[in-house]
């Protein structure tokens, strides 16, 4: 009887050790390296943490990368991973952002000018584009993009700019005037963000049978669920591509995606955990593409509707409570910066001194609560799947509990989130991360669901802030004087009503292997192969 | 199902389950489970800090004096989160699963002793049993809102058409037989051998199944853990620890051996205790 | 064989009825409007209508129910919102890649638990006990969500013999050799709980079989104890482990969710996961439906069995 008793116990408890031990083994103890090399926020234009001392580019290879989400074509512009995939590679924008600044460099579009009155904005186009088709681009296509773009039903960022966009004249091939109904700031946006798609074949683009356009790649297979497979267009405008073709492996879960870069099967990897980053960077191993100017931040929203966050003392004392610097070193893993508003310091927005408004001051948000008197228990609403959101939540909570808030975390999935976002249905307050603050900064203001002026997901309503944020827009320039006074005016309502509370800003990361390089990326986290390379 | 047959041909006295429960394997699988189930209990005597507290000491740290098995990515002590996340599923082990077993007997007795409720049943049973255990609590967590709540109904409701088969299986099995039958003949109500020999009988087999289940309700709070619909943060529980210890394996590789030791002894104590008393049912 | 067939499909049609009418109201009882959360909060009442009709919303509920189950069984499942593409050709894909791994995962389970059975009762050694019973345990014990993990973590990336998770190049079906590949670690996950349920249940069954009369009396007879138990014993021990098999079968698919999630293997389970996550309706009802039609053939199918193994439940008499 005993050895019955004893051995199935012992042989169990080795089975587990065994099974710790070697999954220990491929570690480091990434814990100590807290801050190490994370974040370079220093980093210059041309550093784009691709850059390689080992010299000539070599042909060949096929790049394999990995993400969670699959592509979704009836909302392809909203621009997820796989999606902004295809939309760096296989296609082209008439204009194109360096990561960290906002002047224009040329693509599809040579040269342009914008009238005297701001609502003409005539572009130069190049004359020596096919499509993968072998049809000649032309200036035709470019109204129909954008017209594409403006349609309500594709759910694009930038509709309400592309709606702007009134009148073309395509008259001249190689030359288009887009007719604006108002002078706007940030045409430039959209033009960096629009990808100039094939009118003849928007049915297959549609049912996601086959994606048609001018870039440096073109759209062999997609296989819903499982990959997207792309191959080098030989006859590309700016030369042909170092790599035969490019896939994208679809693996919805993270610590997967990190198994397979160690393990080779792929080159790089879009959804690796900040901590799992960590420690890949800490092995030496592998690089970190931190793809700057891509701007994601992290933020608490208030419905200013609730009975509890009516008072703007409340959010003011939750913006002294939050620790952002726990948050940036803990979950961030020294990945982000704290910050008070949207803006990246290259963005005309930005200010030094404003951003840094709002530090941890517990007895400050004490002394508000005690103003207040009883405050009811506030809901916390965050996406369960997302890690970053989930311990963020709970410093949140842990943080307002110090100061007098009670908190009671609301865990939601995408789908609720994202309904609760648009109708301005949260019922207290919700984290969660946004972007676009890398643009002009009157897209934030009209276009955004947590900023838009006109209707956001705070269901603040204000005519100091719709001013504003039509000033901003309607401005020829996105610098002339009339604008830098009116993101002054943002900036201020920002500040003081706070009915969202910025907390940290981050650049998404792809931890790629160390044989990777010359990749660029566009402000949308598009990835640009077209000088890409693999050595060996 | 030929097993229920031999053993019902006379009935077992509780007291030689009992038996088979203090010795041998039983005695090593209630050792364990006792084990859990005490730290659990005992978690605010025992734990050094509350299961929420965010310390100021460190974060992802690996075993030191202070914290045993280290500290977690917000900051807090994982033993003492053990200690309390077990309570959690001791909720969902000791409550959730009984009351679904309580629910399907009765039901399975009642389908056993009235024909028409019979078929009524057996499509029900039938019904619940079709849908997988993981999808359901999909769906569930999508109406309900994810939570103990829900994972307490997911497993309420897949344990109803197991034990109301078990129990209906039992009692047809034993009404055939000749002893039985002869007590019918004599004059004796449907209760009254539904009490003296039914019961009995069945109880053995429930127990075995109740053991199993258990086990089976550990994993599937983990499970539901894993797909982010199961027990709401910041409120540990078994499943949550593995998932987040899981998550943080290259960083903190001592963050998942508790909570996974911890499911083992449980699984592995109900399995010991219901081969036991099996055993002791066949003799 | 084909009577016993035939009296049991009636109580399989009706569980199948009833789902479906469970799974039309089930859609309808998540809170929100269906129509609203696929198009949006921003959509004009117009688009919203559009919707409506789509989604089968409109009329009253028995005639919603009947205009549904018209169209599934003509197998005009229409499209999906979420997701994207064409329902029926969504399903085909995944149903084949499921197959697949539910097959291989099944049938590592029974070779698993045939032979830890079998060597259980035959050779009778204490210690194999002791191994086998710690085996079947830690299947039990150990959640899928570590078990899969921990096996690409020792079996692709420390020791790269498999690959970490994904298919072969040109899907499951191009070469079975690369399929395999991919296959095992998965279907190893998959299985390993269901072969230790099943080595418990059948070894048990196994071991009832051996104290029966008949095997004492073959082994006074001479005959060699294997030959006993692989050529009788085996053979009567079955029936009772394929009522078993049914509702571990059931677990395949459930578990698929997890198992094709953490492998990357494209598969109903994942849609499925996608498709509630993603409240894409009509997507979820078929899959439901589907997921239930599968159960009910597999219950039958083991009924079969069970009924072909054992004369008495064929003839009417009531084992289980």
């Amino acid at each position: 009887m005993r050895t019955t008793k004893a051995l199935p116990l012992a042989l169990l408890a080795l089975l587990v050790a065994v099974a710790m031990v070697s999954s220990g083994c491929g570690s480091n103890g990434g814990a100590g390296a807290a801050t190490a090399a994370s974040a370079d926020e220093t980093a210059t234009a041309g550093d784009n943490a691709s850059t390689d001392a080992g010299g000539t580019p070599t042909d060949g290879g096929v790049l394999k990368l990995a993400t969670s989400f699959d592509v979704d074509p009836p909302t392809f512009f909203t621009g997820n991973n796989a999606q902004a995939f295809i939309a760096g590679s296989v296609y082209d924008r008439l204009i194109d952002y360096p990561p960290d600044s906002l002047e224009p460099q040329p693509s599809l579009a040579k040269a342009w000018k914008l009238s005297k009155d701001g609502k003409a904005l005539t572009l130069q186009l190049r004359d020596d584009v096919t499509f993968h088709t072998g049809r000649k681009f032309t200036s035709k296509d470019v109204q129909f993009s954008i017209e594409q773009y403006a349609d309500p039903k594709r759910v694009a960022q930038f509709q309400r700019t592309a709606a702007a966009v009134v009148g073309f004249d395509t008259s001249k091939p190689y030359e288009v005037t887009l007719k604006l109904a108002h002078p706007t700031s940030n045409i430039f946006d959209l033009l960096a963000t629009v990808p100039i798609l094939d009118r003849r074949t928007i049915g297959e683009f549609d049912t996601g049978k086959n994606f048609v356009g001018t870039g440096p790649f073109e759209f062999v297979s997609w296989t819903p669920g499982s990959k997207v497979v792309l191959k080098a267009n030989k006859d590309y405008w700016g030369g042909a591509p170092h790599l035969e073709g490019a896939e994208l492996e679809i693996v919805p879960n993270s610590q997967t995606q990190v198994s397979q870069l160690r393990a080779g099967q792929v080159d790089g990897i879009y959804d690796a955990s900040f901590v799992d980053l960590q420690s890949l960077e800490a092995s030496g191993q592998f690089q970190l593409l931190k793809l700057i100017g891509t701007d994601r931040a992290l933020y608490v929203g208030a419905n200013v509707e609730s009975n509890v966050l009516k008072d703007p003392r409340l959010r003011q004392a939750i913006a002294y409570a939050v620790d952002r610097d726990r948050i940036a070193n803990d979950v961030f893993r020294g990945f982000a910066t704290p910050i008070n508003l949207p803006w990246p310091s290259y963005s005309p927005a930005y200010s030094a001194k404003d951003n840094t408004t709002y530090t941890l001051d517990t007895d400050k948000a004490k002394q508000l609560v005690g103003e207040i008197g009883n405050v009811p228990t506030v809901p916390l609403s965050y996406v369960a799947e997302s890690p970053n959101a989930s311990a963020s939540a709970q410093i949140i909570q842990s943080n307002l509990e110090a100061v007098g808030i009670p908190v009671k975390l609301e865990p939601t999935d995408v789908a609720q989130a994202t309904k609760q976002l648009i109708g301005g249905e949260y019922p207290g307050l919700w984290v969660t991360e946004h972007s676009f603050g890398q643009f002009s900064p009157s897209t934030l203001a009209v276009t955004a669901y947590p900023f838009n002026a006109e209707q956001n997901a705070s269901n603040f309503a204000s005519p100091a802030y719709e001013k504003a944020a039509d000033a901003a827009w309607e401005s020829p320039e996105p610098k002339s004087p009339a604008a830098l006074q009116a993101y002054k005016q943002i900036n201020d309502i920002l500040l003081k009503d706070l009915f969202l509370i910025e907390l940290v800003d981050f650049d998404p990361v792809v931890a790629a292997t160390p044989d990777l390089h010359g990749v660029t990326w566009t402000k949308r986290n598009e990835l640009d192969l077209a000088n890409a390379y693999l050595s060996h | 199902m030929s097993g229920a047959l031999a053993a019902a041909a006379a009935p077992r006295r509780p007291s030689q389950a009992r038996a088979a429960l203090l010795r041998g394997q039983g005695l090593v699988g209630l050792v364990l489970v006792g084990i859990v189930v005490l730290a659990g209990l005992l978690a605010p005597v025992l734990a050094p800090y509350g299961p929420n507290e965010q310390l100021a000491d460190g974060n992802l740290l690996e075993s030191t004096a202070g914290h045993l098995l280290g500290t977690d990515e917000v900051s807090r002590d994982v033993l003492s989160r053990l200690l309390y996340g077990i309570r959690v599923d001791l909720l969902v082990i000791f409550i959730a699963v009984p009351i679904g077993a309580a629910i399907g007997s009765l039901v399975g007795l009642l389908a056993s002793t009235w024909g028409f409720a019979d078929v009524i049943a057996q499509r029900t049973f039938d019904l619940i049993l079709a849908f997988p255990a993981l999808i359901l609590a999909i769906t569930l967590a999508t109406i309900m809102g994810p939570g103990v709540v829900t994972v307490s109904v997911v497993i309420i409701a897949a344990e109803i058409p197991i034990f109301g088969r078990l129990v209906r299986t039992s009692v047809l099995s034993v009404r055939e037989l000749p002893y039985v039958e002869a007590s019918t003949v004599v004059g004796a109500s449907r209760w009254w051998v539904l009490r003296r020999h039914v019961l009995p009988n069945s109880l053995e087999s429930l127990t075995v199944q109740l053991a199993v289940s258990m086990s089976v309700a550990v994993f599937v709070e983990g499970a539901m853990s894993f797909l982010g619909i199961g027990v709401r943060p910041p409120t540990p529980s078994l499943g949550t620890l593995i998932n987040d210890g899981m998550r943080n394996i290259y960083v903190a590789k001592v963050q998942v051996v508790g909570p996974l030791v911890a499911v083992v002894m449980l699984v592995l104590g109900f399995l010991l205790i219901s081969q036991s008393l099996g055993k002791a049912r066949r003799g | 064989m084909v009577r016993y067939l035939i009296r049991r499909l009636p109580s399989a049609l009706a569980v199948l009825a009833l789902a479906s009418v469970l799974i039309f109201l089930l859609i309808r009882l998540v809170p929100g409007d269906p129509a609203t959360t696929l198009a949006g909060p921003g959509a004009p009442p117009q688009a919203l209508a559009e919707l409506r009709s789509e989604l089968g919303l409109e009329g009253s509920l028995p005639s919603q129910y009947l205009s549904w189950v018209g169209s599934v069984v003509t197998l005009d499942f229409g499209r999906s919102f979420v997701i994207g593409g064409d329902i029926g050709t969504l399903i085909a894909e995944g149903l084949g890649n499921t197959l697949v791994l539910a097959g291989a995962a099944l049938a590592i389970a029974l070779v698993l638990s045939l032979l830890a059975g079998l060597a259980a009762v035959i050779l009778d050694s204490r210690w194999l006990n002791a191994v086998l019973a710690a085996f079947s345990t830690a299947g039990l014990a150990l959640p899928t969500f570590v078990t899969g993990p921990v096996l690409i973590l020792v079996l692709a990336v420390l020791l790269p013999v498999f690959p970490a998770g994904g298919t072969p190049p040109g899907g499951p079906f191009e070469e079975p050799g690369a399929t395999l590949e991919f296959l095992i670690l998965p279907a190893i996950c998959l299985g390993l709980p269901v072969a230790a349920a099943l080595s418990r249940f059948l070894t048990e069954s196994l071991r009832t079989q051996m104290r029966q009369p008949y095997v004492m009396t073959a082994r006074a007879l001479g005959i060699p104890r294997r030959r006993i138990v692989v050529t009788q014993v085996l053979r009567n021990a079955l029936p009772a482990a394929m009522t078993a098999l049914g509702i571990q079968v059931g677990y395949l698919l459930g578990g698929a969710v997890l198992v094709e999630t953490i492998f990357a293997w494209p598969g109903l389970g994942q849609l499925i996961a996608k498709a509630i996550g993603g409240r894409d309706y009509p997507l979820v009802q078929v899959l439901l439906l589907l997921s239930v039609v599968v159960f009910v053939a597999i219950q039958l199918a083991t009924d079969l069995i069970h009924a072909y193994l054992d004369p008495r439940v064929r003839l009417g008499g009531r084992s289980g």
